[in-house]
């Protein structure tokens, strides 16, 4: 799909605008996507510094502002993700390291639970991540996610699906589930 | 395994972290901007460094030869698909010397002359046109002057008789000849679209063969 460009008379005063109408919800996209709130907050910068980079990339109209917008985001916590492969070699370590430090602040049980929930996500590619947060959590129709991602909806079901089946496996390997 | 939906809001962050302080947004809304004043200088008046200068030089230089060989290819591509093409005056019915042939997918049969009028090398272009209806096509051949003059002078005494065109010894198609046809020609056939350009394609990728 090919959306249309415009030219802003005032780039900077553009992106000012596109930065307080869409900051709010990139945060809270991107801080289920990052490992905690100061990268997210990196995560939403860094989205609005590669729009600086390219400001005639980015196409007219809220809704469109807002779907090159989260695109972007993804693709920024795309690069990290790969950069950070050498972790995922090592996840399971990582994880058991996790989860013991993890007992070792917050005893309790539900504390516990919740982390390993959270952290079975990592094992999901950014967009597929993205894809399961934006249906389970944000309640977007399938079909609102595929316009949002310029992707087909047989696509976000079949990311849902792998996604379902890669959490259900991490959470039966990590034990966050008392089923 | 519980409600994956359940586990999820269960354990998101955002429903157990305190919003991030207003200040912290403000502060990277700055940086944003900074930035973006900075990107806003027009290229001309941006200093432009020896390194950048060369790193742009050889993306350039990579840019051509990888250009080169994609057309090196689609030409080597192109030879390799080339089809014989012939024109060659034809007859509706049998004579001492002609050569019978069937029309592709007409069932009807044709008599060759054994002169091969005009052939690959003759062609400037060839392109579907539109030829008495919406559903019509037929395909203009336009012949460069070597191969005009041989048309004009084969089909001037064969108006009302058809001409057949061969692909690789096959004949496609038998049009009948309306005209004397010079510098380019129009073979109308009631083709549909499809038809038309499947067949002008064939021609095209013929053009060069010798």
């Amino acid at each position: 799909m090919t959306l249309p460009v415009v030219a802003d008379a005032n780039p900077v005063e553009r992106l000012g605008r596109l930065f307080d109408a869409h900051h709010e919800r990139l945060y809270r996209l991107a801080r289920r996507l990052a490992p905690n709130a100061d990268d997210a907050l990196d995560l939403v910068q860094e989205t609005f510094l590669r729009a600086a980079k390219s400001p005639k990339r980015i196409p007219a109209g809220a809704s469109n502002e807002e779907a090159w917008l989260v695109r972007v985001l993804i693709n920024v916590r795309r690069d990290q993700w790969r950069r950070a492969s050498v972790r995922a070699r090592h996840q399971d370590a990582a994880f058991e390291n996790a989860r013991n430090e993890d007992t070792r602040r917050s005893p309790e049980a539900g504390l516990i639970a919740r982390a390993a929930v959270w952290q079975a996500l990592d094992v999901l590619p950014p967009r597929r991540r993205a894809i399961v947060v934006m249906h389970e959590l944000e309640e977007l129709p399938i079909q609102d996610i595929a316009s949002l991602l310029g992707i087909s909806a047989i696509t976000i079901r079949w990311h849902l699906a792998m996604g379902r089946r890669d959490l259900a496996r991490a959470l039966k390997t990590s034990g966050g589930t008392n089923s | 395994m519980n409600n994956l939906k359940e586990l999820l809001r269960g354990a998101d962050p955002l429903r157990h972290e305190p919003a991030p302080p207003p200040g912290q947004h403000a502060v990277r809304r700055q940086a944003v901007l900074a930035a973006a004043g900075r990107a806003d200088v027009p290229a001309s008046e941006r200093p432009r460094s020896r390194r950048a200068f060369l790193a742009t030089s050889t993306l350039m230089l990579a840019a051509i030869l990888a250009l080169g060989a994609i057309v090196w290819s689609v030409f080597n591509s192109n030879l390799r698909a080339a089809i014989r093409f012939e024109i060659r005056m034809a007859e509706t019915n049998p004579a001492p010397g002609l050569q019978k042939a069937k029309v592709s997918d007409s069932g009807r049969y044709i008599y060759l002359h054994p002169e091969v009028v005009v052939s690959n090398n003759d062609i400037a272009a060839v392109e579907v046109v539109e030829a008495g209806g919406p559903s019509q096509y037929g395909i203009s051949v336009k012949l460069n002057a070597a191969g005009a003059g041989k048309m004009r002078r084969a089909t001037a005494a064969h108006i009302g008789k058809p001409l057949a065109i061969l692909l690789d010894g096959q004949v496609i198609m038998a049009p009948v000849v309306r005209d004397s046809v010079g510098g380019a020609a129009m073979l109308t056939g009631h083709y549909t679209k499809a038809e038309a350009q499947r067949i002008a394609d064939r021609i095209v990728k013929g053009i060069g063969m010798r």
